[in-house]
């Protein structure tokens, strides 16, 4: 971006703006293009980024149950948080196979329209889970629930069987399976599981194999985190 | 008038194209996909034209439903339903007819579009396929009202299509993995887009093929 642009969009004058980039330049939070002269964030703000995702509980403590889960399963795992009306992917491992894969932490997914989400909310408390689903539940693909009655009685058999399944609601041709993950207070921080293609997730609903592989790292990870046992059967 | 061999003409020029473009479409796709749209692509038109060569039979409907049916099976990702549903779509509409003009390929392209749309939920703008089809079938649309012959008629679809593959660049995704970029999925082209518009090229390439003996 350049400074004239910059200016106009915060409305500061010209000067003031060029005073702040080039503080934030000295501190390489921004860097500015050689050829172009315009503005970038900088390299400071992967460490920022890091030093967030590093002194993540969750994330830290799902690193190796999430190694496990991959490898069981033979799927990709993601861990994420509930963040706003989105999911946070904060760790991401990839299908064990050898095929091209693309680092997904940091993705924000819309919560109603996947499985983590989904787990996640189910979990909340009525208000939190009134407010979410008040709020607009935009429409993904021509299967994402986005009807906050249907959601909240999906919501309802997901807290009954304590994990979540996502059939092409927010990428066609993917699905997922979720469960959610609980701190020592019994409350849910987040929620784990396995995503892939529809076919080999969801082949004709989903597999006891996959359901019991997800529920089993969302409660090792709980347990880790302090749950006792009831929370961490996701009861 | 367009039959069968028109439809092998087209889906044998589109195998060809994405043969050429699979890197790019991969290299497009890993900024803020999942890097395998090209692979995925050429793979599945490769199968297409195996099922054609194999004997699909003659009707063109049919043979566009066969297409559809390889694709949903072989491309994976989003992009084998999205394709697979528009080109059995398309086929549907043509049905047993053993030819068609180009006011049935119109129709036909709608409902592949309307396909696409129905299962996707994309409106144009959400920087999906939409932004290429949409354009390219309004075009062809325009021309064909208009009177243009179809060969004109499918080069200005062509255009289109390709200006709204450009047109996704700017966008912000509003569908599909791109879209958990958010802003961050500015400043790309759309995969899905782009081997849209190659849909569209590889129709302008079938016509003309067919108009010289």
């Amino acid at each position: 971006m350049g400074v004239t642009e910059l200016a106009e969009r915060l409305g500061l004058p010209k000067a003031t703006v060029h005073g702040l980039l080039r503080t934030l330049e000295a501190e390489e939070l921004v860097e500015r293009d050689a050829d172009s002269g315009k503005y970038r964030l900088g390299p400071v703000l992967l460490q920022l980024g890091n030093a967030f995702l590093d002194n993540h509980e969750l994330r830290a403590r799902s690193l190796l149950w999430a190694d496990a889960l991959a490898s069981r399963a033979m799927e990709a795992v993601r861990v994420g948080v509930l963040n706003g009306a989105s999911v946070l992917v904060i760790h991401h491992v990839f299908r064990p196979d050898d095929s091209l894969q693309i680092l997904e932490v940091g993705n924000a997914i819309p919560w109603h329209a996947c499985a983590l989400g989904k787990a996640i909310v189910a979990y909340l408390d009525g208000d939190r889970r009134r407010e979410l689903l008040g709020a607009p539940l935009p429409r993904l693909t021509g299967r994402t629930l986005t009807d906050p009655e249907a959601l909240g009685r999906e919501l309802d058999r997901i807290a009954l069987m304590g994990v979540a399944f996502e059939d092409q609601e927010a990428i066609i041709g993917e699905a997922a399976i979720a469960a959610p993950v609980f701190d020592h207070l019994g409350q849910v921080v987040g929620a784990i599981g396995v995503g892939g293609p529809v076919e080999r997730l969801l082949p004709d609903g989903p597999s006891d194999h996959l359901i019991a592989a997800v529920k089993e790292a969302a409660r090792g990870l709980s347990r880790e985190l302090g749950a006792g046992r009831v929370a961490a059967r996701g009861g | 008038m367009l039959d069968g061999a028109f439809v092998a003409r087209w889906v044998r020029a589109l195998e060809r194209l994405l043969e050429e473009h699979r890197d790019y479409l991969t290299q497009l796709d890993a900024a803020i996909g999942d890097a395998d749209h090209g692979i995925n692509m050429h793979r599945g038109f490769s199968a297409a034209l195996r099922e054609l060569d194999g004997g699909a039979g003659e009707a063109p409907g049919r043979m566009l439903e066969a297409v559809g049916r390889v694709l949903v099976l072989t491309v994976g990702g989003a992009a084998g339903p999205l394709y697979g549903t528009a080109f059995r779509q398309a086929g549907r509409v043509l049905g047993e007819a053993p030819s068609f003009g180009p006011a049935e390929l119109f129709a036909a392209l709608r409902a592949g579009l309307e396909g696409i749309q129905r299962l996707g939920a994309a409106a144009e703008g959400d920087k999906t396929i939409v932004d290429a089809f949409a354009p390219g079938l309004a075009a062809l649309q325009r021309e064909l009202r208009a009177g243009t012959g179809l060969g004109e008629a499918v080069r200005r679809a062509r255009e289109a299509a390709e200006e709204g593959m450009r047109s996704t660049i700017p966008m912000q995704a509003r569908k599909g993995r791109a879209s958990y970029l958010g802003p961050r999925s500015i400043g790309h082209q759309d995969p899905g887009a782009t081997s849209t518009a190659l849909l569209f090229s590889a129709l302008e390439r079938a016509v003309e093929e067919g108009a010289t003996p």
